[in-house]
């Protein structure tokens, strides 16, 4: 007796719109040059497009890209979980797609973040005086605290806690920029070292300048459709094997458990048996790196190495294209690009390594790459498995 | 006390609701607390319509001495808001507050030089009195003489 097979979600196209700088963009175009991108990568046209995944910074965020890019989807989801968003609105998609509902998910992403701060006043906070909504951002902004004053409370706690130093966080970013140098787009590609990145000026202790992710313009878009739907397609699908997220505070830092641990500690197990895989089976990792401590955390949480041992395992080279498990290997946000919420960029790089498409830092053979974005203040985690090759 | 500024006249004001007037209420009056579940016990910080242990939404305000440890800090040397660009570098603290139940409060440390902060340090708070209805507690290193109230 023979079960039918079971209906599978593959990301069957993908690409990011130009970046790292688009003065001449609004928001809702790089959407659009990136989703044109993405649907003729897989070779698919805009009517075949029946669902819509994406998130920005206002409510019905989805309708809206809906509205400008002319769809009129059946299936939509706007999720947000700040950076972790898309690997999220991803497994919505494959959910989806395998349940039947949907059958060409696009997932689309877009920000000018980098243009617009010409036009308004700082980030990361009210522009001074007038009073706050009760919530919990109050209970850190009139204290003064920063976003990357949080990232800044964690890689301290977590120097405190395992010995963790300056320099091991900094190797992160020296890798990062390593890898930007074979991106022809990346923002910044000029090596640096280590003393590079420590001469840089504090931000906030222990954060160097160049432990924090660039600012950018920019977008990506993937398409989600059926194994089936794929198989007529002349582009490689990847696989959706498993995905999980998780989240362990909202805004406020200080009410999380413990500041050295981020959701991907539940996130990446739970992916990771959905996936049917280890820790060990994966071949190379696209992790946000909002901050470097951000990555530090996540190899850890992830389970690559043991609690506490993140230092070590980047200061020894274990992000590098050769090492342990080579990451962010388009430079990643520290470098190659970061418009705000880069999740999507994620999946994109994931799924070019996939296919052996990456260009000069295309890990050998791979064929299982974990994408892992991480939002907030270190508090929304989400974890997505792809595979080469059908489950 | 409370006529030490640290901060600038222009930043945020806060708004409260029902569930957090009692924790500005108190701040005020120069009194550092937390909310506690009547239920379990559990104590939490934001103030929140619920305890996240049992969800009982019945709880207290509980007065703590004023003490406590700097749990991590950071110094800050780029301000994001416009209003404390003139106040770099200053130190943001998580601060575990002494018979508070393990909370942490998101708070500066202040008189003494940003790089003597270290985790661990025991701390007191001082209250900065920004408005006839606001003031907050800021935590400088302690000087042997408990509760700066």
């Amino acid at each position: 007796m023979s079960t039918p097979a079971r209906r599978r979600a593959v990301i069957a196209g993908v690409a990011t719109s130009d970046y790292p700088h688009l003065p001449d963009f609004s928001e809702h175009a790089v959407h659009a040059q990136a989703a044109e991108r993405a649907l003729a990568d897989a070779g698919l046209n805009w009517a075949d497009v029946d669902g819509l995944a994406t998130t920005g910074f206002f409510p019905m965020y989805a309708t809206g890209v809906a509205e400008y890019l002319g769809l009129h989807p059946t299936y939509y989801d706007e999720t947000n979980a700040g950076g972790a968003s898309f690997e999220v609105l991803v497994e919505h998609a494959a959910d989806a797609i395998e349940a039947g509902v949907a059958e060409v998910v696009l997932v689309t992403y877009g920000s000018v973040q980098l243009s617009q701060m010409g036009r308004r006043l700082g980030t990361g906070g009210g522009g001074g005086g007038g009073a706050m909504a009760p919530g919990p951002a109050i209970y850190d902004a009139l204290w003064g605290n920063t976003l990357v004053g949080n990232y800044a409370l964690a890689a301290r706690r977590h120097m405190h806690e395992y010995g963790t130093t300056a320099e091991q966080l900094a190797s992160v970013a020296v890798t990062m920029r390593r890898h930007a140098a074979d991106n022809p787009m990346a923002q910044y590609r000029d090596p640096i070292t280590v003393d590079d990145v420590l001469s840089s000026r504090l931000v906030a202790d222990p954060l160097h300048k160049l432990d924090c992710c660039v600012i950018s313009d920019g977008g990506a878009a993937c398409v989600v459709t059926s194994a089936e739907r794929a198989a007529d397609l002349a582009s490689t699908p990847v696989y959706v094997l498993g995905g999980a997220h998780a989240t362990s505070h909202h805004l406020n830092l200080s009410a999380a458990a413990d500041l050295t641990v981020s959701p991907a500690a539940q996130s990446g197990p739970l992916a990771f048996e959905r996936a049917g895989i280890t820790a060990d089976d994966v071949d190379v990792a696209q992790l946000y790196d909002s901050f470097t401590i951000t990555v530090v955390l996540t190899v850890e949480d992830l389970g690559f190495c043991a609690k506490g041992e993140g230092g070590p395992f980047v200061e020894e080279g274990g992000l590098a294209v050769g090492g342990k498990l080579p990451t962010n290997t388009d430079g990643g946000g520290l470098s190659a690009c970061h418009p705000g919420m880069r999740g999507m960029f994620l999946i994109v790089e994931a799924v070019r390594q996939l296919r052996g498409h990456a260009g000069a830092n295309q890990v050998p053979d791979a064929s299982i790459a974990v994408a892992h974005g991480t939002g907030g203040m270190l508090s929304t985690g989400a974890t997505l498995v792809l595979g080469r090759e059908a489950p | 006390m409370g006529d030490e500024r640290f901060f600038p006249d222009d930043m945020p004001m806060p708004s409260a609701n029902a569930e957090t007037a009692g924790w500005w209420e108190a701040c005020v009056d120069h009194r550092l607390v937390v909310q506690r579940c009547l239920a379990c016990g559990t104590t939490r910080h934001p103030p929140g319509p619920v305890c996240p242990a049992c969800r009982s939404a019945s709880a207290e305000w509980a007065e703590l001495p004023g003490t406590g440890t700097v749990y991590t800090y950071t110094v800050v040397r780029q301000a994001f808001m416009p209003a404390l660009a003139g106040t770099v570098p200053y130190v943001v603290a998580a601060i575990e507050p002494d018979g508070g139940g393990g909370v942490r409060l998101v708070s500066n440390v202040v008189g003494c030089d940003p790089e003597d902060v270290t985790i661990g340090m025991p701390v007191e708070v001082v209250w900065e009195d920004i408005a006839p209805e606001l003031a907050l507690p800021r935590f400088r290193p302690c000087t042997g003489g408990g509760s700066a109230r």
